[in-house]
């Protein structure tokens, strides 16, 4: 797993993860906002990407609130069977706000947990904590 | 790797014209022939599934969306396809007009049939009901319609589609018997003068003006070749 797109979750050098695919086999419909996904890229069918769900289908996503490559005042509903993407990077990450939402269908899996560098072995969560104002 | 026909004999008794000859082949096909039927399936079955998932595969076609091409209104029964898997996983370049299975970008369980109309960098004028009257497909992507624009779930509702989603391509059509054969390209039927007009010849030139007024909505990228294009049509 190599590339700056994922900073600073995921290095830019590589590092070794466990993707889990067998749950979004059996259970497609079930992602949750703010989990590191693995899916095929829509721009190169024969890359993998990692990026972060930011919206399921029916919300209302702000395109960049960074305001970089659309006005930040701009909104998109996310049609049915979509997802909004995102890098954790926004400066080095090319990702929803340059294609649009992707179709679930490309999704693969999940990263489940961080195995190597030992010295930062993370299990990530799928839980998200909401801020409402 | 045992052979089908010596599978077959077990079901005979074992005459000695069978026997005679080698000793201990003989202790050996009986032993064989205890090995149960499941456990012979077992032993086929990952070839099997490895030629489906990624070479051949045959499937029923079910709808309307790719009348009349496929399941025509003049046939009582689903059309029966033959799918060639490796076309599409071993990286050849998609061509334009070839009919494939997808996955449906908004319900990834379902499976689609359709057929390619432009590929990335063309630009195309949608039908109703898509947002935009022109669209340019981006890298990547391919635009998908079907061949009944009334009836169908394609590109004009939900965008181009990511050649990823795409699974496998339409060479063969094994039933009904009447148009049993490889998919044909759609080129207008040359006919010598005092030939009969069939209702074949019908069809084929139905199709090709169908063709026509597909890709009359598509411009395609480089100039070269749609200066080559409008010369074919002329």
């Amino acid at each position: 797993m190599a590339g700056p797109s994922m900073l600073p979750t995921l290095d830019n050098s590589g590092e070794l993860v466990i993707e889990s695919i067998l749950p979004h086999r059996l259970f497609p419909n079930r992602l949750a906002r703010g989990e590191l996904i693995t899916l095929i890229s829509p721009v190169n069918p024969s890359r993998i990407i990692c990026k972060r769900v930011i919206g399921l289908p029916g919300d209302i996503v702000c395109v960049d609130p960074t305001g970089l490559k659309a006005p930040s005042t701009e909104h998109v509903v996310i049609p049915k069977g979509h997802i909004w993407i995102a890098g954790d990077n926004a400066a080095w990450s090319m990702d929803s706000r340059d294609y649009g939402p992707v179709s679930m269908a490309l999704v693969r899996g999940r990263i489940a947990a961080r195995i190597y560098p030992f010295n930062r072995f993370t299990v990530f969560s799928r839980a998200a904590t909401y801020i409402d104002q | 790797m045992p052979l089908f026909p010596k599978f077959l004999q077990f079901s005979r008794p074992i005459t000695a014209r069978w026997v005679r000859g080698v000793a201990n082949e003989g202790n050996f096909r009986r032993a064989r022939s205890l090995i149960s039927r499941p456990l012979r399936l077992i032993y086929w079955l990952p070839l099997g599934l490895g030629f489906t998932q990624y070479f051949y595969t045959v499937k029923t076609i079910r709808g309307r969306s790719m009348q009349p091409t496929l399941n025509p209104d003049t046939s009582g029964w689903d059309d029966i396809v033959v799918f060639d898997r490796y076309a599409i996983h071993s990286g050849e370049p998609i061509g334009k007009g070839d009919i494939v299975a997808l996955r449906d970008p908004i319900d990834s369980r379902k499976m689609i049939v359709k057929r390619i109309i432009a590929v990335a960098g063309d630009v195309i004028k949608t039908l109703p009901p898509y947002p935009d009257a022109e669209v340019v497909v981006p890298e990547g992507h391919v635009w998908v319609e079907g061949d009944e624009p009334f009836r169908t779930l394609d590109s004009n509702k939900f965008g181009p589609v990511p050649l990823a989603l795409l699974d496998s391509k339409l060479t063969y059509i094994i039933w009904p018997l009447d148009r049993i054969g490889p998919l044909r390209p759609p080129v207008p039927p040359v006919s010598k003068r005092g030939d009969p007009r069939d209702s074949r010849w019908y069809s084929d030139i139905a199709a090709f003006e169908r063709e026509q007024r597909r890709q009359s909505r598509v411009t395609t990228h480089s100039t070269t070749l749609s200066q080559q294009n409008t010369a074919n049509l002329v």
